[in-house]
């Protein structure tokens, strides 16, 4: 008898020892998450080196003081900007990177007990319905929102709950360049439905490739639900190929299966720079737009880092830097004096959905598109 | 005074399994019930979300579909991977060790790995038609019976190592009997061999069928060229849209487990009819016999296959990994090593979380493997009056996608109370090692449950009637008998939770990136290139750990 307690405590021991591991390599992998018990991590006046894209716009005495490090989900730049901000600012940031989907999945899970500071997606329409539903930080302007240019100013919804800061196509035009010459090849929306592109043209499916949502959104509120319906209708009568995500359709595309498709703009310019027979055309009734914007969590306990970030991806000099050293640096910048990429078409056209009305249809219009992958 | 007795075992595999699969997997099923009771809101939600399966026509049709592709995939799978066992366990030929590691490379490659090496091969611009002119491919992988053969070829190994596990004793006076009394061998394979592997043959259906069902890496890549939604399509698409629809993909989530449970009872109730257990102090270990005027046959046989099974998928994952440009195909100049050099150039981000991953998997294989045995005892020997119960338990995380679970993780484990108590789990990486845990038990479960089925419940009560703790019983009698499957399972849980893409992308804590995190990454960029090579040195890596313990521990069985 006795032996067996002595096995059962060498088994309990074990596991003990099983979960301290576990928990020390969390204590050294990570320690914020959960705004728990690390010291404030205010900005250290010796180690912010004023470099020149410091935004000279910091509020000097916070009223509150930060309890932890600033958390930010984002979907794209975790490569750069968590250095980029810590040089600018002296506030230390930690990221979660994912796909739209994963972000806002995470975000909802997480609302009985946020572990985000600021969110910086290109999801405006979910965003925005996150400010409808009482998450985010409303009625605050970063001074730096006076620099976006007019239609930008125009994105900021009413109680101010998120600022964009830039823009790029969720679809434009790409088409192989072995299979069509740029005359030859569909250069508007309505082409798609044309005879001598039949099964030819593909696209992302908005109920699971998060960028396509906003490029379906863009028809949907321009002609309406029942026209946005014809339209896609005409195009699957067509023979339209729809694929879960980008990545496929891009694949498809070098593959030679489709010959042409709605892709997004990054990965459009990323085909072609990785030297892929793709040609990309911005069509003149505009390109649907994904804008990207950043919002700060309602109850953050690090409102002045998280105001810091806010702010700092208004200046000029930090969407510039995105641009020159960013993943998804094809954008259009929110603020005026910042040069887009140079192979970036100069006459590109952008125009997007009403935040509220896409936010109001979206379910709807994904059920839409979800129900049609049956027939 | 605590006796760790089989009741008590029971009980504790209970508790486990509920913190590890039930809990969270509740959390999300009642949302249909309560969407907002994890943020303190206790209006109702609507039930007659139940029966909106039969509504929607994505719905009905994804159900469909997914009872379709699974059962057509496990029929043929346990058909192909049970017999490929035999083979290799009764036979000594050249080449079967290339047998034993394509069978633990397609494991652990994940499933759109895999996928995205057939499309690529078969689509309609793909290999198949570009370089070898063969444009039957394309129809012939592209429609209902495709898919299956398709996904035969790639989750076979789980009935295989299923049923190689359980052929690692046997007992010769059994078949001698048989012969004895005038019985061909093909009488003795059939009447004795065969149906005394029958516990191991449904073990690795049932694995088979959780695992392809649940699948979504497949049939996304596939709907690529050819629609063919299943539940986890639907599944995705409720997570994928705003405001997000926990509450539906609780309700297909609901009947995935469902399905989950039919295909359990069946299991149960043709199980039920006999006994298994055959092993006795006569049992020997079994050495494969040289094939004799066999040995061609199953030597090109056997290379034939591998070129299919691992040469399609992977061989194409290779060649995109040495590519420069996909378009530019197969030749001389589009051939590049630079992908693999900026494997290592880029911060290293990508071996840090190499490492990360190696590290969560490998505490994960050892703690899944001592709840996954535990989990096995209780349900071959105990008489606990759960034991249906953690059978189902056991098997639903490898049905549920990770997506789910993992959602239901974090509203298990991110309550504000736990705070208090140290066990605010949610953003740490301790959270990575208990979903990993989670996806680790049905394997091995499965695998132990399978070896454990021959060894009888005499020789334990034997050693009990001696005074032997139920530990030591464990330790000296049962261990030793099954050590190989011991082995199998733990490698298997490694293997494939290296890659556990679903689970990282919604839990991996802030700045801490794992492997299927950063291979993702590059995939959705479509840094195709990389995101190959990071597939082939990751895979690789974990190829060469298995290979090297096998080596190891097996030849240690052996000479014991």
């Amino acid at each position: 008898m006795k032996k067996t307690k002595t096995k059962l405590t060498g088994i309990s021991l074990l596991l003990a020892t099983t979960m301290m591991i576990v928990s020390a390599c969390g204590a050294s992998g990570n320690n914020a998450a959960n705004g728990g018990a690390q010291p404030s991590a205010s900005p250290s006046t010796e180690s912010a080196s004023p470099s020149e894209t410091t935004p000279a716009s910091e509020t000097p005495s916070p009223e509150v003081q930060d309890e932890g490090t600033l958390t930010v989900y984002l979907n794209d730049f975790d490569d750069i900007i968590g250095p980029m901000f810590e040089a600018a600012t002296g506030y230390k940031v930690e990221l979660v990177k994912g796909n739209g989907a994963e972000i806002m999945s995470r975000i909802q899970a997480e609302k009985g007990n946020p572990h985000w500071d600021v969110v910086w997606l290109d999801a405006m329409p979910s965003i925005y319905g996150m400010g409808e539903d009482n998450q985010l930080l409303t009625d605050w302007t970063p001074d730096n929102a006076a620099n976006l240019k007019d239609s930008y100013q125009a994105y900021v919804p009413a109680n101010k709950s998120f600022y964009p800061t830039g823009a790029h196509a969720a679809g434009v035009i790409v088409y192989n360049t072995n299979a069509y010459t740029a005359d030859q090849a569909p250069n508007s929306w309505d082409d798609f439905a044309k005879p001598e592109f039949k099964n030819a043209v593909g696209m992302a499916d908005p109920a699971i490739a998060a960028p396509a949502f906003p490029f379906v959104a863009r028809f949907f509120s321009e002609k309406q639900l029942d026209g946005g319906q014809a339209f896609f209708d005409s195009l699957f009568a067509n023979g339209l190929k729809v694929y879960p995500k980008n990545p496929n359709v891009a694949a498809a595309l070098s593959s030679g299966e489709i010959k042409a498709a709605a892709l997004q703009e990054s990965n459009a310019y990323g085909l072609v720079n990785s030297g892929e027979p793709i040609g990309i055309i911005w069509p003149e009734d505009g390109a649907p737009a994904s804008v990207r914007v950043a919002a700060i969590q309602k109850n953050t306990k690090n409102p002045n880092a998280a105001k810091a970030f806010v702010n700092f991806l208004l200046d000029p000099a930090t969407q510039q830097q995105l641009i020159d050293q960013g993943d998804e640096s094809y954008f259009e910048p929110s603020v005026p004096g910042v040069n887009p990429k140079a192979d970036r078409a100069a006459d590109a056209n952008l125009v997007a959905a009403d935040a509220a009305w896409a936010f109001e249809h979206e379910a709807e219009i994904k059920q839409w598109f979800a129900d049609k992958a049956v027939k | 005074m605590l006796r760790l007795n089989q009741n008590r075992l029971g009980w504790f595999v209970s508790l486990a399994l509920c913190i590890l699969v039930l809990f969270p997997l509740a959390a999300v099923i009642v949302q249909v019930l309560l969407p907002g009771v994890f943020f303190g809101d206790w209006k109702l939600g609507d039930l007659r979300l139940l029966l909106e399966l039969f509504n929607r026509p994505l719905w009905l049709k994804s159900l469909e579909n997914s009872v379709l592709l699974a059962s057509g995939t496990t029929l043929l799978a346990a058909l192909l991977g049970g017999s490929l066992a035999m083979a290799r366990a009764t036979w000594r030929f050249p080449t079967a060790r290339l047998l034993d590691a394509a069978v633990w490379g397609l494991l652990i490659t994940p499933s759109f790995i895999l996928a995205q090496g057939w499309v690529m091969f078969a689509a309609g611009g793909g290999l198949a038609v570009k370089l070898l002119g063969w444009s039957w491919v394309t129809p012939a992988v592209f429609q209902p019976a495709g898919l299956v053969v398709v996904m035969t070829l790639s989750k076979f190994p789980l009935a295989y190592l299923s049923v190689y596990a359980a052929m690692e004793w046997k007992v010769e006076q059994l078949a001698e009997a048989a012969r004895l009394c005038g019985a061909s061998a093909w009488r003795v394979w059939r009447t004795v061999q065969a149906p005394l592997l029958l516990p191991a043959f449904l073990a690795g259906a049932a694995l088979v069928f959780m695992d392809t069902v649940g699948d979504f890496g497949l049939p996304a890549s596939i709907a690529a060229v050819y629609r063919f939604p299943t539940l986890p399509y639907s599944i995705y698409s409720a997570l994928y849209t705003s405001p997000i629809r926990f509450d539906m993909a609780g309700v297909l989530s609901f009947y995935l487990v469902l399905l989950i449970s039919l295909a359990m009872l069946l299991q149960f109730y043709v199980m039920r009819k006999s006994r298994f257990d055959f092993l006795s102090a006569r049992a020997i270990p079994a050495e494969p016999k040289p094939a004799g005027r066999l040995t061609p046959l199953l030597t090109i046989g056997n290379l034939l296959f591998l070129l299919v099974v691992v040469g399609i998928p992977i061989g194409t994952n290779v060649l995109m990994s040495l590519f420069r440009t996909q378009s530019g195909g197969f030749t001389l100049d589009n051939l590049t090593f630079a992908h693999y050099v900026s494997l290592f150039a880029d911060h290293s981000q990508l071996l840090a979380g190499l490492g990360r991953s190696l590290l969560i998997a490998s505490v994960s294989a050892l703690a899944g493997l001592a709840l996954g045995v535990a989990v096995s005892f209780v349900l071959t020997y105990s008489r606990f009056r759960f034991k249906r119960w953690i059978e189902v338990m056991s098997l639903v995380t490898l049905a549920v996608p990770g997506v789910v679970l993992g959602i239901g993780y974090i509203f298990v484990w991110n309550q504000a109370w736990l705070e208090k108590i140290g066990l605010l789990l949610y953003g740490k990486p301790a959270i990575l090692v208990l979903a990993s845990v989670a996806g680790a038990v049905p394997v091995i479960t499965r695998i132990m449950v399978g070896a454990m089925a021959k060894v009888p419940n005499t020789l334990l009560d034997a050693a009990q009637m001696q005074g032997g703790s139920l530990l030591n019983r464990v330790r000296l009698i049962l261990a030793p008998l099954i050590r190989g499957a011991l082995l199998s399972a733990a490698l298997a849980a490694f293997g494939s939770s290296v890659f556990d893409l679903a689970v990282n992308a919604i839990l991996f804590p802030p700045n801490f990136f794992t492997l299927p995190v950063s291979i993702n990454k590059a995939f959705e960029d479509l840094n195709f290139g990389y995101a190959s090579a990071a597939t082939m040195l990751g895979g690789g890596t974990v190829i060469l750990i298995i290979l090297l313990l096998e080596m190891l521990l097996r030849r240690k069985v052996a000479r014991t």
